[in-house]
Parts: C-alpha cells; structure tokens; sequence
C-alpha cells in the first residue's frame, strides 16, 4: 500500500496476478477469437454442420490468404500512421504479368517445360511487386508526399496497366507446377511431418527462451505454465491438421501464408525495422530525436508491402487460374478491414500481425458462412457492413472502460 | 445563505492497481479563496483534480465530494458535466486550436446560433466582454498561433470564464511563462478573486505560493498533510512537509573536476531551415569540459533550445562557424549522427520529442541503443531487458515494471526515462533542455545528483535552464545568450543574478 516503492521484482507477484496481466494484456486477441468461434458456432447451426466439415473448413482458410498477405503488409503501414491503397491493383496488376507471361512468354520460350516456368513467374511477380513498393515507396518517404495520394494515383495506374496487359481478355495461368503454390494440398503424411516440426519448433523456443534468461539471470516464469501455451496451440494445431487430412491435405498457400506471417511478426517484434516501425508511429518526433531514419524506415514499409503485393498476386493468379480485368479490385479494403478488425490504430503506433490474421478470418467466415447459407449477395454487404462496424465497436469500448 | 465551504474533499479514496493514489483525502476550500495545493510528483494532485473535474466520475472513487452543499456525482463523460455545474481546469498543456482566433476558440462548442448560422458578432462581442470584464489583455479577432504561451493561457481563462465557472483549477499555470507573464497572471488571480472566484492552484514553484494564496494544502504519498494559511508557513515548511524530511540544500555538493576541452563551439551561425532568411543563430561561441556542468542562461526566446537542437543535428541549417568535438570538426545532419558521435540531446519538451508514451518504459529506454543488443537483425530482448532495467534501477525509476507504458509516469519520472535512455548511449556530451521543467522538488534533488555523478564520471554537461537559482546553483560556468548569440561565459565566482540578467537582457555588454 504505497506508490512509491520502486519493484521491477517481477517474482513478487503472484502466479495468478500474472495470469490475468496477461490475459489483459492480450484481451483484444481472445476477444477476436471469441468472436471467430461465435461466428462458427452460428453457422455450424444454421448450415447442420456442414461449415466445420473438413471441405470448408480446408477452403475458408484458402480463401482467406490472398488478403491476408495484404493485410500483414498493411498492419506495418498503418502502424507508420500511413495508408496504401493501390495493394489491391497492384497484386491484380502482379497476377495479370504472371498469366500473360506463362500464357505468351513462357509457352514460346520453354515449351516443354513445367517447373522452370513456375518458378521464374515466381520470380516475375515479386519482381514486378518490389519494384512497384520501391517506386511508391521513394516518392512517399523521400518526397514527401501524403501516402494516401500516392497510393491512390498508383490504383488508378495498376489499373491501367493491368487493362493494358490484359487488352481486356481473360488469361489464363494454369500450367500444373504453377496452379499447385495455390491448389496445391500437401500430402496427409507430410502434413504430420510439418505438425511434428511446428511442435518441435515450439518447444526447442521455450526451452532456449529460458536458458538465454536464466543466463541473463532472469527467472522464467514457471516451465507448466510454457508448456500449456504449447500445449494450446499444439491442440489446435492438430485438430486443423486433422480436419484437412480427411479432405486433401493441408492447401499450400495456407502453409506459405503461416510462413510469412511468422516470418513478420517476428521482424516486427524482434528487429531493429519492427521497433523503428512503431517507434515512428507512436510518435514520430521522439523517434527522430532517438536517432531513427525515419526517411529510411518508411521507404523499407513500402518496399515491404510492395513485396507482399507480389506474393498476394502470384498467390492470386494461380488461386483463380487466370488473370482477369477484375483482378484484385476492392483487396485493398478488405486488407485495411482485416487490419483494423485485428485492432490495428488508425492513428499508428498499435497493431499486431496475428490481429490481422484473425481479422482476416473473421471476414472470411463471414463470407464463406453467408454464401453456404444461399443468402443474397445483397444481404451478405449488409450483414458483413454491421458486423464490421460492431466489432470495431466492441473493441473500442473496451479500450475505453479498461 | 451559502456556505462558506465551495469544495468539501471527506475521506476520498482512489486505488489503482496496485497503488492508492489518493487516501482518506480530507479538506475543504472556502468560497473566494486561492488555495494552493503542493507536493512532489504521484502525490496525488492530479488524481485529486481528476476526481473534481470529473475525468473519474463518481462511484470509482470513495468518499464524497460536497460541491457548493451538495454532493458532486458526476456520471460518465463528466468533464463537460462539471464544466456545466462551474468547474473548470486550466491545463498544463493548453488545449486551443491554435489556428482559429481567440473568440472561435473561446465559444468553441457553444457558438450562438440562429437559423443553424453561427452569430459572429455575438461571439467576438461577448468575447470582447469577459476579456475586459477580467483585465485579459488579448484582442477577441487575434490568431491564437500568433499569441505567446502567457497570452493563450489567458484565453483557457477567457474559455473557463464564458463557462461562468467557479471554480478554476489552474494546474502549473507557470511552468511555460517568463518572469513577466508570471507576474501578469498573478495579477489576473487578483482579479478573479475580486469577481469572487474561486482558484486552485497547482504549482512546483513554491515562491508562487506566497506571493498569491490564501491557503496551502501539502499532500503527500495520497494523504494529506496539512492545510494551513500561507502567511504561517514558510518556503522550508513546506518543502519539509512535502518530502517528510528536512531539506538542508536544494542543489547537492558535488565533487566535479574538470579536465580538457571536448566540445567546442566556435562562431555558430544557423538559419531556419523553413525560413533561410530567418538567423536563429548569430554568433555562439562556447565550449565545455570533460566532467564539467555547462549553464546556459538566457531569456525565452533567446535562441537557446535552437542552439541545442541545431547542435543535436535537428533543427538550424548552420551558415557559419564551427563545432569541434574532440578537436575533430563535427557537422551534425541528424540526431544518428549526433548519437553516434557522442552527443545525447535531453530535449525541453520530453511528451512531444523525448518519449514514444504509448510504448513501455523498456522500448523507450532502447529505442536509440538497439544497435547494441542486435546481432545480425535480431535484437537479444534478455540483453535489451537486463541494461534497461539496470539503468532504470541506477536512475530509481518509480514504476511496477518496465512492462508499464511511459504516457502513466509522472513528470520527474518520465524525465528519468528519458535520461535513461540515453545514458546507455554512454555519451560523451549530454545537453539537457531545462532538464526540471515542471518536476517536484524531490525529483529535481535526484537529477541534480544524478548530473554530478555524470560529470563526475568524466561525462560533459551542458545544461539549459530558465531558472537562475538552478543556473548559480548547479554549474561551473554560465554562457549567457542573448537574442541568437552568445555574450559571454562566467565562472562560477562571477556568475550572479543581477550580472545574468543584465547580460540576457542586454543591458550589459561582455
């Protein structure tokens, strides 16, 4: 009972003090996965159980990755307190160069080919994204120009480009190797194999996490407790693993999306660009005053975002199979959704990659859901505009009364 | 017939977790009356003003509040409530639209209206009104941006007052002004309480309580101490009473031994980068020692923050002149560059350019020293961890953890943040902004002590200060500026009030 007494002893606190600090701490991500489970829960009803059944199940996660590269790239630029709305375009853009070059490009040079041509459209499409990320990217750090503008002119641009590549016909990019990175299932056994790694992986962090503090002479929280939290996802793990195998497999682009999405939220937790990043947003003149290239690190932003265009339109073109004049429209809105439905600020600063993953699947279950329920595209606008608002509300408010 | 009593605290209790910021709180402040509220930083007072202002309505605190006889129950959203009931506060930071004119400002959210069309002559009109009513010297049609602090805090007043309040909570009204807006707003007060209003007055500076309040309440650790009128007290009463011991000096012995030149300034002369034509520095000459304390004395607006900002490689593009760090000439282009290059910038404003609030204590501390605990691109967080926590138990940092975000710190304690973080930078140079600006006495003590250590340890500071006693009391040398260039520099034993002040003011010529 008194203010003043300086405790950074952790180890004083009681195991349960600790426990609802962090639930706490991390009360907006349960209260997303609440949300994802009531959500499930509702249309395991109404459609008699068919929407948990392994086919759905295995597509709702399909369907989600596309914008959910997005909205990983998105989380760290909105975080700067900045906006990107060509991603959309842009991976349209990407997904239209990939089908033209196999379609016109490929065909002609290699034509007996299968894994050369997928690759090097791999290679194409990041290529095209980068480049795209560098040039915003430049005119916005460097220039100085609000990213909203730049961004916009880069829709309007991606647009036509992707209108000129397409002369307005529908191209189709279905050569089997390169159809595979998004219809592509891994095998059953495989799938165990990377289950396998998944929990190996866990636990050799858990136990390297403690022995680096035990040697920095921190105590670790007690091992049970580690090894519940492996034991959580584990479970869930499993259970996914197991829905899948009893459809096809686990889909490939799930896999490379959870790669990349553990590969981001670890650059921006646990290196110098992620801190830099948050640091700007939070509050760019401290940041600048702490030392921090402020230029630099916005620029690396887009780069970034540019980059994962790339992917999310790679991912696109062999999800749908061709490259269409609509590809990608209205992407970059359901990335900004699923960004601030993961509890991203829109004022920067806050915002967490695996926030905007379950805001993803949030707007995924929501569409697959209404769609198994025959229910009206009109209706689902409307269904889907309530539910959006409403959760940004919830979320708001226990922001507020905390 | 009213009572004599406008505000009745009775046993108000506030816990957070883990803390009780505010503990049986008992006192009342008397219809018409300046009441003076002292104590060091986490005391209590801003939470016991959150309570009165309603920005903790009732019910998440205990005991009562009693408001002109009746009991203050303020529901949510109650900061407007109790606006409406007579009770408003002056912030510390002023809270304009800085590019809207005095009247818009005053009449902000409860503009005349007729027809849905907003009546601009009413507003300046009545503007016009209160300002003259309370001898506020701001013409109603004036931009605020083009207003000096003392001016706009005249307008919060003018704001208050169209609110026909009461009650006026005024929090460090003084930390931001010269010496002469502080005598004008001492004579605002006068007025005021000529109109019968009622005013709480906050303030580290505890000269001020003399000079204006009926009474004094010293709250310390949540509690009470006493409330007594000003004229039984005395400025170590006080003091005494504020920190539960006696404070023999206000600025601690060191033992500082000077050795050799590091930092040299020669000749400097910077332009405003927005504005070329504009000098913002014309002819500084200073250098500092290994070890030594460096005062830099100066009126506002005598260029100094400029001068450091332009040194720290973040403001001024230099024209002229040079600056040598270890005899090796140094033309700093960012603040890296600086860092890098040994030389820390503790900044004057430490919510606006020293801290990121909405991060933890821990990324603020190493957000420019990240380069130490990285290895390829990944940061060594138990390396991370274990230097801030280091630094922030050398420096006694009051808080649970370095988990808590820096916006929840007080004043002094953010300040220590701020020094923490850059001490991990080892930096050869340390210039510090008016390092205690609004911080309590106590928490002052430490960084004074904490300044010796550092130039005892062979650091070099260099340290701004608006407040001549902090100038004469902590340093070996005085640079005195005035208007964008440096006079002269004092020793120690020449240095007094009288001499600074002629020399900023430029009554005297070095």
């Amino acid at each position: 009972m008194n203010i003043s007494t300086t405790t950074f002893d952790t180890k004083t606190e009681s195991l349960a003090t600790r426990f609802f600090q962090s639930v706490r701490r991390n009360i907006q991500s349960y209260i997303l996965l609440l949300a994802v489970a009531v959500i499930w829960a509702i249309f395991f009803f109404t459609t008699h159980g068919a929407y948990l059944g392994p086919q759905n199940l295995s597509n709702l996660f399909r369907q989600m990755a596309v914008t959910s590269f997005l909205a990983i790239g998105m989380v760290l630029v909105i975080v700067t307190g900045s906006i990107d709305l060509s991603v959309g375009k842009l991976a349209g853009f990407v997904s239209v160069v990939v089908a033209y070059l196999q379609f016109y490009v490929w065909f002609k040079l290699f034509p007996d080919q299968v894994i050369l041509p997928a690759i090097l459209s791999v290679i194409c499409g990041l290529l095209v994204g980068l480049v795209a990320g560098v040039i915003q990217g430049y005119i916005i750090a460097y220039g100085g120009l609000p990213a909203f503008i730049v961004t916009l002119g880069g829709m309007w641009l991606f647009n036509g480009l992707l209108l000129l590549v397409t002369q307005g016909k529908t191209i189709a990019a279905n050569q089997p190797v390169f159809s595979d990175i998004a219809q592509g299932y891994i095998p059953d056994t495989w799938g165990w194999v990377i289950f396998a790694l998944i929990v190996l992986g866990l636990l050799w962090n858990v136990f390297s996490g403690r022995r680096s503090k035990q040697k920095y002479g921190f105590t670790p929280r007690p091992l049970y407790l580690d090894l519940l939290n492996v034991g959580v996802v584990a479970v869930l793990v499993f259970a996914y693993v197991y829905s899948v195998n009893n459809y096809k497999g686990i889909p490939v682009p799930v896999l490379l999306l959870a790669i990349v999405a553990v590969f981001m939220a670890y650059a921006a937790n646990n290196t110098r660009f992620g801190r830099y990043t948050y640091a700007i947003g939070g509050n760019r003149d401290a940041a600048r005053y702490s030392g921090v290239n402020i230029k630099g690190i916005v620029f690396r932003v887009f780069v970034l975002m540019g980059a994962l265009c790339g992917v999310a339109g790679v991912v696109l073109a062999s999800y749908v199979g061709y490259g269409t004049i609509a590809a990608g429209t209205g992407y970059e809105l359901d990335a900004i959704a699923a960004a601030i439905l993961g509890g991203t600020s829109p004022l920067g600063g806050v915002g967490t990659i695996h926030g905007a993953l379950i805001g993803a699947l949030i707007i995924a279950s929501l569409t697959t859901g209404l769609q198994m329920m025959n229910v009206q595209p009109a209706w689902q606008f409307v269904v889907k505009a309530i539910i959006l608002v409403a959760a940004v509300y919830v979320d708001v408010y226990f922001k507020q009364h905390r | 017939m009213e009572d004599e009593n406008i505000l009745e605290f009775k046993h108000v209790t506030k816990q957070f977790p883990g803390v009780v910021a505010l503990d049986d709180v008992t006192f009342d402040i008397r219809r018409g009356e300046i009441h003076g509220i002292c104590g060091e930083n986490g005391a209590g007072k801003s939470t016991l003003m959150k309570v009165l202002s309603g920005v903790y309505p009732h019910g998440t605190y205990e005991g009562s509040v009693t408001y002109d006889g009746e009991e203050l129950k303020l529901g949510q959203s109650s900061i407007q409530e109790a606006m409406k009931k007579g009770i408003a506060i002056v912030y510390q930071e002023l809270t304009l639209v800085p590019t809207r004119t005095v009247g818009e400002n005053v009449y902000l959210g409860k503009e005349p209206v007729e027809h849905g069309r907003i009546i601009w002559d009413k507003v300046y009109a009545d503007t016009r009104a209160i300002l003259t009513q309370y001898q506020l010297d701001v013409g109603p049609q004036a931009v605020v941006n083009d207003l000096g602090v003392g001016k706009m805090q005249m307008v919060e007043f003018a704001k208050a007052l169209s609110e026909n309040a009461k009650v006026l909570i005024l929090d460090e009204p003084t930390s931001a002004l010269s010496k002469a807006e502080v005598e004008k707003l001492m004579e605002i007060l006068r007025t005021l309480k000529q109109h019968g209003i009622t005013c709480i007055y906050i303030s580290h500076r505890l000269e001020e309580f003399f000079l204006i309040t009926d009474r004094v309440t010293v709250l310390r650790d949540g509690k009470v101490v006493t409330t007594q009128p000003t004229k039984d007290v005395t400025q170590n009463d006080l003091v005494k009473y504020m920190v539960g011991r006696e404070m023999k000096e206000r600025f601690p012995k060191g033992n500082r031994k000077p050795t050799d030149v590091v930092f040299d300034v020669e000749n400097l002369e910077a332009v405003d980068p927005n504005a070329p034509d504009r000098k913002i520095l014309d002819g500084v000459t200073f250098n500092v020692r290994r070890g030594e304390i460096l005062g830099i004395a100066g009126l506002m607006g005598s260029g100094r923050t400029e001068l450091v900002t332009t040194l720290f490689g973040e403001y001024g593009m230099i024209s002229k002149g040079k600056i040598l760090m270890n005899g090796r000439e140094f033309k700093p282009k960012s603040a890296r560059e600086a860092i890098n290059a040994g030389l820390c910038l503790v900044p004057e404003d430490r919510k606006k350019t020293g801290l990121v609030l909405i991060q933890t204590i821990l990324r603020n501390i190493s957000l420019p020293n990240l380069d130490q605990f990285s290895q390829f691109f990944r940061i060594n967080s138990n390396a991370e961890m274990q230097a801030s926590l280091q630094q922030a138990k050398s420096l006694t940092i009051k808080a649970p953890s370095l988990e808590v975000l820096a916006e929840t710190l007080s004043g002094g304690n953010q300040q220590k943040v701020v020094i923490s973080k850059w001490l991990l930078s080892k930096p050869q140079v340390l210039i510090m902004d008016d390092p205690t600006r609004g911080i309590d006495v106590g928490a002052k003590f430490e960084i004074y002590r904490l300044m010796n250590d550092l130039a005892e340890k062979g650091v070099a500071i260099v340290m701004i200060s608006s407040e001549l006693e902090e100038v004469l009391g902590m340093s070996d040398r005085v640079m005195v500026m005035c208007r964008g260039h440096s006079t002269t520099t004092l020793s120690a034993a020449e240095a007094d009030k009288e001499r600074i002040m002629a020399l900023a003011t430029g009554v005297a010529v070095a």
